[in-house]
């Protein structure tokens, strides 16, 4: 075998295993569990938007200023834009009586990002929860949040995207 | 004046056990410690930051990687402060880039001719060791073992080379080794030598770096 071949298989090894053991030792960090639900396309939350306030559970801190708007079948969060360009992503609503259960699932395009949404939708007022996990090869990190949403105005100039 | 008699029978289980406590504590309070550091920092990884951190963590591993693998250069405190920084979770990484920095320089020893070896020893002035190399130089695997355990080593040497993948182990772990090269200097020696075979190294190193991250994800520092 030629030095160079040998420089070879041995830069596989060495990479092969390095890089299974991080793998191996990683774990994975399961997103928020959406309650089972009977999910239809979200539509009947479109033209409202919320306001949220509420905390990050990890840390205490307060969330910073987030507005949840949905247009057209169609769910956006101001923070998640603001962080990673998250885009309109389609939502999932359920009806159980005059409450509406939400929710969304959203991927950062260019980093790996996944926002899951649960949301109740009482009247005027929102309770949301969720989790922002980011799944790099060598970890898993996650964050809880729990808000309350009051309502404000949609951002709708931002949909043609 | 009399000398106390010193007894012949080596330590007593009392002390034995004295110092596996001590140990023990020292872990602890290490681990207590990291915590009070990381603690200091306040290094949260939020959405706003994380894409920073990522960058400076993977900077970090390859600086880790790269300093590690070179002989005589300390490179174990940058995955020490990605451990106090990050705790458990980034445990996984640092082990990873330890194992590969240690490949990397049995990798580079391994292409290195041994000639090259007779001479940094040379360079750095440990004579005989040149001159050994210099005569198992031209010799096979097996010949070059047999002919190191055939001259007149002490007997811990001769001990060291039937197990020398458990010297190897102790070896890179043992505090204080970068006044014979460090992890990667033993490394790069190992490979030069020509008596470490690749896979049974590649098993070694797997199981001798893994104490420090291993503790760390068990304690969940």
């Amino acid at each position: 075998m030629t030095p160079i071949l040998q420089a070879a298989a041995a830069a596989v090894v060495a990479l092969g295993t390095g890089a299974t053991a991080v793998t191996v030792m990683t774990k994975d960090v399961p997103d928020f569990a959406v309650p089972d639900r009977q999910w239809q396309p979200g539509a009947e939350l479109d033209g409202r938007a919320f306001r949220l306030s509420g905390a990050i559970t990890e840390t205490g801190a307060d969330l910073p200023e987030t507005v949840l708007s949905f247009v057209d079948g169609r769910f956006q969060s101001s923070r998640c834009q603001i962080y990673c360009e998250f885009g309109w992503n389609d939502y999932r609503t359920s009806r159980d009586g005059e409450t509406i259960h939400f929710t969304s699932t959203t991927r950062c395009p260019d980093a790996p990002h996944t926002v899951v949404w649960y949301g109740i939708v009482e009247g005027d007022e929102m309770r949301v929860e969720g989790t922002w996990t980011t799944r790099r090869w060598y970890w898993t990190r996650q964050i809880n949040l729990l808000a309350e949403g009051s309502p404000t105005s949609p951002k709708v100039e931002a949909i043609s995207g | 004046m009399m000398q106390p008699a010193r007894t012949a029978s080596g330590p007593t289980p009392l002390s034995i056990a004295l110092r596996i406590v001590a140990l023990i504590a020292v872990v602890v309070v290490a681990t207590w410690g990291a915590h009070l550091i990381r603690d200091a920092l306040d290094l949260t990884i939020m959405p706003d930051n994380e894409q920073t951190v990522h960058r400076a963590i993977m900077l970090g591993a390859l600086a880790y990687i790269g300093l590690l693998a070179l002989p005589f250069v300390p490179g174990a405190e940058i995955g020490i402060a990605m451990l106090t920084a990050f705790g458990a979770a980034i445990a996984p990484l640092v082990y990873g880039a330890t194992v590969l920095a240690m490949l990397l320089a049995y990798s580079v020893g391994c292409l290195l001719p041994i000639t090259s070896l007779a001479r940094l020893l040379a360079v750095l002035r440990m004579r005989r060791a040149a001159d050994l190399v210099a005569r198992a130089a031209p010799l096979s695997r097996d010949a070059r073992l047999a002919m190191l355990l055939d001259g007149t080593p002490p007997r811990t040497v001769a001990l060291a080379l039937r197990h020398r993948y458990l010297a190897l182990a102790l070896a890179v772990n043992t505090p204080g080794n970068a006044v014979i090269g460090g992890g990667g200097g033993i490394m790069m020696m190992a490979g030069l030598s020509g008596v470490f075979a690749p896979w049974p190294t590649v098993l070694t190193i797997a199981v001798a770096v893994s104490p420090v991250p291993l503790a760390v994800m068990l304690l969940g520092a």
